[in-house]
């Protein structure tokens, strides 16, 4: 999932500010590279927060814009993709409400079990639990499954994952069941049984079946894009009412039966998210948690500039989630132009660049942290980032001349990147660390909306790019490929892969790691890849962002979910005295 | 009359085609490509054509402006077998972001936007006119003086300064009022307005500053012209000489500007709704805007310009009832 899914916005000045007033907060060891950052939000992470919820009360979210899609069929944004399965439909496959690394750990949900793998792993067959019902009381079936994943491909359904159309046999030209054809290649033998046949062996399919693409539609209540205003509920709430940007309410849905969900605790009766807020209300409304507020949680991430309010006061700060949004922000070279085609010019970049000075200019250490590699730790054991590349986090000034030096430019050179207007301070902290050794870089910023597409244009893009990724479903797979496979390059409209790297071993090790059956190898062998890959230089990573979530004082059960990029998990979250939760 | 009337109601729609073209052509040259972003990351070339023939934007761009024109009038059939959207008269399509009719978006918005507007132009005619005529009236003196900087220094606020400064000082410091949030003029009177107050202020004071002036330059000018002496002369009282014959002449500047500035918050005040988080049409418009979505945006372009050229026609056509002079 590329950064065109987040909306973090960053204000230049205050972040400044902050930064180099927590800088003085820092503590801790000396370590290589300068003192050991302290997180001073980071007491919270693998944390439940505010105990067990009790049953009952309202619940509401705070939150300064609309879903971009709740259709199961084209929500493919991490916190839409909480609220929506954790919610309103269930998937064949969820993850597990827990906090840290347990987040990542699949479960059944509709499915009884995560799917049984034949054919070398190019045929999953699926079976639903008993009992599922909607809204109205009619069952879950095998057939409203395919429905959905049928709708995915529909061009008037734009929008949503496409892991059923990369890896379904015959699905070459199909175009959704809008028109009355159907895919041979999803079989529902009875209304239970679902049986999906690819094109290729997929190790991995249960982690896309936690994707909303494997959740049920019913034909019947299947409205096109107008499903988006409604979708029909087969999760624990169904819609009240839905003002688009204004305000949603959920209800219960009397239908959901706990008995067959292991994951969603259903915890108030009823859900309000109110729209269209502005970020500084959110902060100061949940930092004051006066009234209803104090049953209230952030759907936007605290704003940098509020960060203080926050940070100084522990009653609050204890308050406050910041699970590691787990994308990568990368400085990302233009690995088929010169100067950039030489490797050592770019493990330059990779030596020069004060990530420091990058993470200062997004928030400080509160709001992201240094990336050490390509891939962000929850794809690593742990959790963790290994420091693959062992360069000091405030760059290696030295090390890089002496690159440039053997690349024959000892005096530098001059260069652009592009960067979103909301990454403007962190353009200029990339600048000066740069600068440090000699090149001398043009910022050039783009308004949010442009900003894809004109990165997108590899013709006419500057030299640099600052832009991320983040995985789908803890795996390298959705990782590492999007970014690094040559092949996925296209000359307009291209994304993932900025670098524009095309190495012909990488693209061999990408398809033998794909080809493996055996899950934790295959993980193990991302995780190399990664190191390689770095060691050849086409990005130089710079920072993982967190999502620093606020709460009020009367909710209990909420941790940042790590598989749904630091979000609040809704499956749990609730009130802890329901009679205070009334709006 | 009526020829004047037909006359310039062709112009009006002349000027909203001009404007639709305009609008039209600027998104065709854009680099951006809406269906790309519709389609999400790691798009395929062949969804990537689909999306766009599903989109209309693979037609040439006469094809896909004359179809938006006739749809306007005829309707238009969006979308494929079981998914088509049938978009009935006044049909300006469907968002791209959220697939919602733009003519009901618009219907939709529009009261928030119009309750900002209306009530802030009340406040802002009381304000400045008052003042203004106050200030005339007693032509260099300290009053005078005192009313006119304190309007230049109001005129010199920004809309998003007083705004930030009300949410500051009489939500988060003094929790006076609360957060505005937006609640209709039926359901509940007494909310709307208690939660409009703030932007009513934040807008009335800087355009109050701007009719201050206006209204004062207006009204000394008039009260200088020879039929105020003679209605002076014949003994009619100050209160008839100043109303019945300063002020109704010396309004017709201030309406010109009225009617502009009406038409213009009618169609959304972006700033003020989006700090202060209405929902309104220039909120619908921020958002397009940052987003990309070309039917939302054509859409509030053609209705803001709607507004300023009918209210325009409006003010024209008042000129005859507040000034005699005026005839069609």
């Amino acid at each position: 999932m590329n950064k065109r899914t987040r909306t973090l916005a960053i204000a230049l000045v205050s972040t400044l500010g902050l930064g180099l007033g927590l800088a003085g907060c820092s503590g801790g060891s000396p370590a290589k590279g300068g003192p050991e950052r302290k997180n001073p939000a980071a007491a919270n992470t693998g944390a439940v927060l505010g105990g067990t919820p009790q049953k009952g009360g309202t619940l509401t979210v705070l939150s300064n814009q609309d879903f971009t899609h709740l259709d199961p069929a084209r929500n493919w944004v991490m916190p839409d993709m909480d609220f929506g399965t954790r919610l309103l439909y269930r998937t064949l496959v969820t993850y597990k409400a827990a906090p840290g690394a347990g987040g990542s750990e699949l479960v059944p949900d509709l499915a009884e079990d995560l799917g049984t793998p034949s054919n070398g792993a190019k045929t999953w067959t699926f079976r639903l639990k008993e009992g599922l019902k909607y809204e109205d009381g009619t069952p879950v079936t095998s057939q409203d499954v395919k429905h959905n994943v049928e709708r995915s491909f529909s061009p008037d359904l734009p929008g949503g994952p496409d892991y059923a159309a990369r890896y379904l046999a015959g699905a070459d030209g199909y175009q959704g069941p809008a028109q009355g054809k159907h895919l041979a290649s999803v079989k529902t033998p009875d209304a239970r049984t679902i049986v999906f046949e690819l094109r290729k062996p997929f190790a991995e399919f249960p982690f896309a079946a936690t994707l909303p693409t494997f959740a049920p539609v019913p034909a019947a209540q299947d409205k096109g894009p107008q499903y988006d205003n409604r979708p029909f509920s087969s999760g624990p709430y169904k819609i009240e009412s839905y003002a688009r940007d204004k305000r949603m309410v959920l209800v219960r849905n009397p239908h959901w039966n706990p008995a067959t969900d292991t994951v969603r605790k259903a915890y108030p009766d009823r859900i309000v998210v109110t729209m269209g807020l502005k970020g500084n209300q959110i902060d100061d409304r949940l930092i004051s948690s006066a009234g209803t507020d104090a049953s209230s949680v952030a759907w936007a991430a605290l704003r940098p500039e509020s960060t203080p309010k926050v940070l100084t006061k522990p009653e609050v700060r204890a308050r406050l989630l910041a699970e590691s949004s787990s994308c990568t922000e990368m400085v990302q070279m233009h690995t088929g132009r010169a100067p950039f085609d030489d490797p050592k010019v770019r493990k330059a970049v990779q030596y020069a660049l004060d990530r420091e000075a990058v993470i200062t200019a997004n928030g400080g250490p509160a709001l992201n942290d240094p990336a050490t590699a390509a891939m962000p730790g929850s794809l690593f054991e742990g959790g963790k980032q290994p420091d693959t590349l062992g360069i000091p986090l405030s760059g290696d000034v030295e090390k890089a001349k002496q690159l440039l030096k053997e690349a024959g430019k000892p005096d530098g050179f001059a260069t652009s990147i592009t960067v979103s207007t909301n990454d403007k301070g962190i353009a200029e902290a990339v600048q000066q660390s740069l600068g440090r050794v000699g090149i001398k870089v043009t910022i050039e910023t783009v308004d949010p909306s442009a900003f894809y597409d004109t990165i997108g244009d590899t013709r006419n893009r500057t030299d640099l790019v600052y832009t991320g990724w983040c995985p789908d479903y803890p795996s390298g797979s959705t990782f590492l490929p999007f970014v690094f496979d040559g092949r996925y390059i296209k000359e307009k409209g291209n994304s993932g892969n900025h670098s524009l790297f095309r190495d012909d071993a990488t693209m061999k090790r990408m398809d033998e790691i794909a080809a493996m059956s055996d899950g934790a190898a295959a993980n193990k062998a991302w995780q190399e890849l990664d190191g390689q890959i770095l060691a050849k230089a086409p990005v130089a990573p710079a920072s993982v962002e967190r999502k620093p979530l606020l709460i009020g004082t009367n909710i209990a059960g909420a941790f940042g979910h790590t598989s749904y990029g630091g979000q609040i998990d809704y499956a749990t979250v609730g009130l802890k005295d329901p009679s205070k939760g009334a709006n | 009359m009526i020829l004047y009337l037909g006359r310039r109601l062709l112009g009006v729609l002349g000027v909203l085609l001009a404007i639709a073209a305009v609008t039209f052509t600027i998104f065709y040259v854009l680099p951006s490509d809406p269906a790309a972003a519709a389609c999400g990351k790691a798009c395929s070339d062949e969804r990537l054509e689909a999306i766009r023939a599903h989109m209309g934007l693979d037609a040439p761009l006469w094809r896909q402006f004359a179809d938006f024109v006739t749809g306007i009038f005829t309707g238009r059939t969006m979308g494929t077998g079981q998914y088509a959207l049938r978009c009935d008269f006044p049909c300006l399509g469907y968002s791209y972001e959220n697939s919602e009719n733009v003519w009901d978006l618009l219907v939709d918005r529009l009261p928030v936007s119009a309750s900002l507007a209306v009530g802030a132009a009340v406040l802002w005619l009381a304000l400045g006119l008052t003042a203004g005529v106050t200030a005339a009236l007693r032509k260099d003196t300290l009053t005078d003086r005192v009313l006119m900087v304190g309007a230049v220094a109001a005129a010199s606020l920004p809309v998003y300064f007083t705004a930030v400064l009300l949410i500051y000082g009489l939500i988060r410091l003094t929790g006076l009022l609360p957060y505005p949030q937006y609640v209709s003029l039926t359901s509940d009177p007494l909310g709307w307005a208690s939660n409009l107050i703030l932007p009513w202020v934040a807008l009335a004071v800087l355009y109050a500053a701007m009719y201050a002036r206006q209204s004062r330059s207006s009204m000394i000018e008039s009260m200088a012209e020879p039929y105020i002496r003679t209605a002076r002369a014949k003994g009619l009282p100050r209160r008839t000489v100043v109303v019945k014959h300063g002020l109704r002449a010396g309004m017709t500047p201030v309406l010109t500007l009225f009617g502009m500035d009406l038409g213009g918050l009618l169609a959304g005040a972006v700033i003020t709704e989006s700090l202060f988080g209405l929902p309104g049409v220039g909120r619908l418009f921020y958002g397009a805007l940052t987003s990309g979505d070309q039917p939302v945006i054509l859409g509030v372009t053609l209705l803001a310009a709607t507004f300023i050229v009918v209210a325009n026609l409006a003010v024209d056509l008042l000129y005859a009832v507040v000034d005699p002079r005026v005839r069609y």
